[in-house]
């Protein structure tokens, strides 16, 4: 049984770039039992999974899973496969990400699957929020599927993920910036949160020349869904100047809320060359001799 | 405990806390954590009239299923052993992550430690005020004083 919600326009009549990336609540309700579809769970909340979570899913966790454990980097394409395959994922698999946070952690692990390579992967509009509002049902039963057997061949961050040195090069040479973290944060207001030291910085501020555009201008709050490519183009191209074969680098404080904006750029919009910096304010703000500007 | 009870009593916590709203006659109420992430703490502590321990903690907060369930996991073991000033203070991060279960709570340690960290603050201004209080200062001088440090007002 469904409850009652504010109702959103069709994917497919949005007028985004690449529709097919995004899949719907009712399309997932309709995949539930299909064992070439598998749903994956990738949340802020570390338990949150365990609370209840859509039937048939299974939880993938940005730390545990896809991080690696001492270096600050990603794990390599042999641990990422074993780690596909072990959720039962084969190379004919549709992969469907959604979480908690608007989708924050689940446009993070897309970007990753990305910098994988991975082809056959979406992300459900509106996320967890919007599965639970909808009052669909959420189980606590954990699934257990057989060993995919997906090939991962490598992972290439080149066109996908910036780094520190291509961020200074972007300020020298005026290219685009998006800092999509919260005002304060832009402004050099908020320079880390409290109990937080592992996301804070020494210095507050922002890039030199990035806009500020905060990541949550994107959705829909009432549908938690992504807004219309004409409101999104509106938002990035009118108001703030990004063209679509622009070079763009976005970032934030460790690349989860930058990953949601370079999901909307580069899918919803067809933004060309979008980069996300996953190092972002807490390498930034550490950096010496990094420029840094505030208002 | 293994780590599908682990998850259960994290879960069973984090739904059904313990301890969980104010304390009217608290000696100190300290705000913690991260509105734009979300966890956010406050603890209340009521320290033994005469003795430098704790004799009741409480706690206010909203957010994640792990911040939640270490706050009341934390408040229901400073309510059964009310520990001194200085266990409490002590009492490490890495203990906190040993409670909980490293398992989990190491994926998120902020998360993990943030009612622990408030606690602690709260442990501070409790002990600071009282030895203000042993030095002449009236509880109004104790204010400002805290507010000229930068320090806020948690005196209650």
């Amino acid at each position: 049984m469904t409850a009652t919600v504010a109702p959103v326009a069709d994917i497919a009549d949005r007028g985004y770039a690449h529709p097919e990336v995004l899949v719907s609540t009712q399309w997932v309700a309709d995949h539930l039992k299909d064992p070439n579809v598998r749903i994956l769970e990738s949340d802020e909340d570390v338990l949150l999974y365990e609370t209840g979570h859509i039937p048939g899913a299974v939880k993938i966790d940005w730390v545990v899973d896809l991080n690696d454990p001492l270096t600050r980097d990603y794990i390599d394409a042999s641990r990422f496969q074993r780690l596909l395959r072990s959720k039962g994922i084969s190379d004919n698999t549709t992969i469907v990400l959604y979480g908690d946070k608007n989708n924050w952690w689940a446009t993070y692990a897309f970007w990753v699957f990305k910098l994988f390579g991975v082809k056959n992967v979406r992300l459900l509009d509106g996320g967890r929020l919007r599965w639970a509002d909808e009052g669909r049902e959420l189980v606590t039963q954990v699934p257990r599927y057989p060993d995919g057997n997906i090939t991962v061949s490598g992972r290439d961050d080149r066109s996908q993920r910036a780094f520190r040195d291509q961020v200074l090069e972007h300020v020298n040479n005026a290219k685009r910036l998006v800092d999509v973290r919260s005002p304060e944060e832009y402004r050099g207001e908020r320079l880390h949160m409290p109990e937080y030291p592992n996301e804070g910085a020494l210095r507050g501020g922002h890039v030199p020349g990035a806009r500020s555009i905060p990541w949550g201008r994107a959705v829909n709050p009432e549908t938690h869904t992504f807004r219309p490519a004409a409101e999104l183009r509106t938002i990035y191209e009118a108001e703030n100047g990004l063209q679509k074969n622009d070079d763009v680098i976005v970032y934030c404080r460790i690349g989860e809320r930058s990953s949601h904006t370079w999901f909307a750029l580069t899918y919803l919009l067809g933004f060309e060359k979008v980069r996300n910096y996953d190092g972002s304010w807490t390498e930034w703000g550490n950096l010496v001799r990094a420029p840094v500007e505030k208002p | 405990m293994d780590q599908e009870t682990r998850i259960a009593w994290l879960v069973d916590h984090s739904q059904r806390p313990r301890f969980k709203g104010s304390l009217p006659d608290a000696d100190a109420r300290v705000p913690g954590g991260n509105p734009g992430c979300g966890d956010l703490i406050t603890m209340y502590v009521k320290a033994a009239p005469g003795e430098d321990r704790i004799e009741a903690v409480r706690f206010e907060g909203t957010g994640c299923t792990l911040s939640q369930a270490a706050a009341s996991i934390l408040a229901v073991q400073m309510n059964k052993e009310q520990p001194t000033f200085a266990e409490v203070l002590e009492f490490s991060y890495e203990e906190m992550l040993d409670l909980l279960g490293r398992g989990i709570a190491t994926s998120r340690p902020q998360c993990a430690t943030l009612a622990l960290g408030t606690l602690k603050g709260a442990v501070k201004i409790v002990k600071m005020n009282r030895e203000l209080r042993a030095a002449g200062y009236t509880d109004a001088e104790i204010v400002r004083v805290r507010e000229r440090s930068g320090k806020a007002p948690s005196v209650t």
